[in-house]
């Protein structure tokens, strides 16, 4: 029985965090159509930024969170102001925008990932935090996962009650649905597409720094977050932050499970199994209706 | 130009290459075989994804799969049969999965096919451990570079002509159908979804056999090199930067970008990925009609 909790727990404790990366690349997607393929090295920023204000001062990593976001949100109005602003301006068709922003965003992998790999080297970092056993139900847990995990269902979940219940949230769904009639009751683009961009890169650097807790940290961790927070996506539906959270949850299972019961080399190919039978099954997502 | 004049330019321009390796220094050479691969790759590229506005990050999948041909069969096969059943193996793969996803769009199948090749990666690092007990396979007896040369030479040849011959074709038309409205396209009578996974198995064809040709350049050949998901990117930037919808433009941005990369490599071998990924960034942003709307611009320019 503990052993059953004990796979489940990890399962969701990944999962967890697959949300968070996935909620805040989600936004991003389906508000302005920006494929952000360097959303992972965001996540990398935020875990080496940790990883520094712990190591060098001595900063409690929860302590160092909010920092975390605030950083990454204002490297986010920047990164919009210099490359995306423009894409939205000129392109001609939302599959342009799709295009073009991906190949920025893969200029922006290139470009955060080579920086990191020069800044820090290409050694695995890590530190340990709060890495003392809690029994529960017979379970064993290392606390600093139990940590994570709150953090990450907390964070996700006041993330789905800014979106339903407060004025910002609501433009955001507004555009969502329709960008035009939401321009027309005086929903203002230029604030609010910065805003949630920065708003996504937030997620993935508290995403980054929560991992850095409990994994060892390297500059090329963040792209198989990408993909796994794309998959996530596509399992939940464009747009849908509820179905993001649902969606890492089930991916995150599903590894844990899966890896069980066949051998963990097999981990992405489970992911992608997932992914394509989604695709084919229910290609707008498992919770569209 | 039509299409005689572009099939006899493309036999002309391959005869003047095909005296390379008796002219050029060995670092030229190398240059100019990473010049054509590009070049090969962007254009069968361009071939599917130019003319319908898919976005497919499947060629370090086709491209991976064409050098494990090599990779095991190198030895029993021929080298230029390694090369044929590479480009065959990928096609096959190619349609199969083709059928299966190619009725998304977007970003979406853009995703996908990048997951094609990590998925393929993964799969083979998984059988090579498991029954095989080896992580990479050593190429004994590499063939020389001149034969090297002329095979990727003719493999990109051939991927030239073939997309001045589809662009002429119903098969051409079709696409460029399916790229401007796949709804009308269907109501005017073409089987849009033949149509694709036809091309999408011919632009595999030929990353798949420039897989299996450079496989032998290197002497160890292991997943993680040849899947590399890097081929697949700059493929596909190449191709963006020339201009998908054209078909200089591929080949024009491939030599461009094989000697930038070169030369950054060298100038500055630890910023060169920075640069160029700055680089790629602001090409985008300020020439997103690619390097063949500058060519067609400066001619209005003139006239």
């Amino acid at each position: 029985m503990g052993f059953w909790l004990e796979l489940a727990a990890s399962g969701l404790i990944t999962g967890g965090i697959y949300a968070v990366v996935a909620i805040g690349l989600n936004l991003q997607y389906g508000l302005m159509r920006i494929m952000n393929i360097s959303h992972g090295e965001f996540l990398m920023l935020g875990a080496y930024l940790t990883w520094l204000a712990y190591t060098v001062l001595g900063i409690n990593p929860l302590a160092s969170l909010l920092p975390v976001a605030v950083a990454l949100f204002l490297l986010g109005l920047i990164v919009y102001a210099l490359c995306f602003r423009r894409i939205a301006r000129t392109a001609p068709s939302v599959e342009v925008i799709e295009a073009r922003s991906l190949l920025v965003g893969f200029g922006l992998m290139f470009l955060v990932q080579n920086a990191a790999y020069l800044a820090w080297g290409a050694d695995l970092r890590g530190y340990s935090f709060l890495a003392e056993p809690v029994e529960i139900a017979g379970a064993r847990f290392m606390s600093n996962r139990l940590v994570v995990f709150a953090f990450a269902v907390g964070l996700s979940l006041v993330m789905l009650a800014v979106l339903r219940w407060t004025l910002i949230g609501k433009a955001v769904r507004a555009m969502m649905q329709s960008p035009a009639g939401a321009q027309l009751v005086g929903i203002d683009t230029t604030v609010l597409h910065p805003v949630v961009f920065g708003a996504g890169l937030a997620l993935a650097g508290v995403a980054g720094g929560l991992l850095s807790m409990v994994y060892e940290i390297s500059p090329s961790m963040g792209e198989p977050y990408t993909v796994t927070a794309l998959i996530v996506i596509t399992l939940g539906g464009l747009g849908s932050a509820l179905g993001s959270l649902l969606g890492g949850f089930i991916l995150g299972l599903v590894e844990a499970f899966g890896m069980h019961f066949t051998s963990p080399s097999l981990k992405m190919l489970l992911s992608y199994a997932v992914l394509i039978g989604v695709l084919l099954a229910r290609p707008r997502g498992l919770f569209s209706r | 130009m039509n299409t005689r004049e572009a099939l006899a330019a493309t036999l002309a321009a391959g005869a003047l290459l095909a005296a390379m390796p008796w002219l050029a220094s060995d670092f030229a050479l190398a240059l100019a075989l990473s010049c054509l691969m590009y070049a090969g790759l962007a254009v069968s590229w361009a071939m599917f994804c130019g003319p319908t506005h898919y976005l497919s990050l499947a060629t370090s999948a086709f491209f991976g799969i064409g050098a494990y041909v090599t990779a095991w069969g190198f030895g029993t096969l021929p080298y230029l049969g390694a090369v044929l059943v590479g480009g065959i193996a990928a096609a096959a793969f190619a349609a199969l999965v083709g059928a299966a996803v190619l009725h998304l769009r977007g970003a979406y199948f853009a995703v996908i096919t990048f997951g094609l090749g990590e998925l393929v990666r993964h799969a083979i690092t998984h059988f090579e451990k498991t029954y095989a007990h080896t992580v990479g396979r050593v190429i004994s007896d590499p063939p020389e570079a001149a034969t090297i040369y002329l095979t990727v030479l003719a493999v990109t040849l051939a991927a030239v002509a073939t997309a001045i011959a589809v662009r002429a074709s119903r098969l051409g038309f079709a696409l460029v159908g399916i790229g401007a409205d796949e709804v009308r396209a269907q109501t005017l009578g073409v089987d849009t979804r033949a149509m694709k996974v036809a091309a999408f198995t011919l632009s595999a064809f030929f990353a798949g056999a420039l897989g299996a040709a450079m496989a032998v350049r290197w002497t160890y050949i292991e997943p993680l090199s040849v899947f590399n998901p890097f081929i697949g990117f700059q493929t596909v930037l190449i191709a963006m930067v020339g201009g998908a919808q054209t078909l200089v433009g591929p080949i024009l941005s491939s030599v461009v970008f094989s000697l930038l990369t070169e030369f950054l490599r060298l100038r500055f071998p630890y910023a060169f990925l920075i640069l160029l990924g700055t680089l790629l960034i602001i090409l985008v942003l300020y020439l997103p009609g690619g390097i063949a709307s500058l060519v067609s611009r400066l001619r209005r320019a003139h006239a």
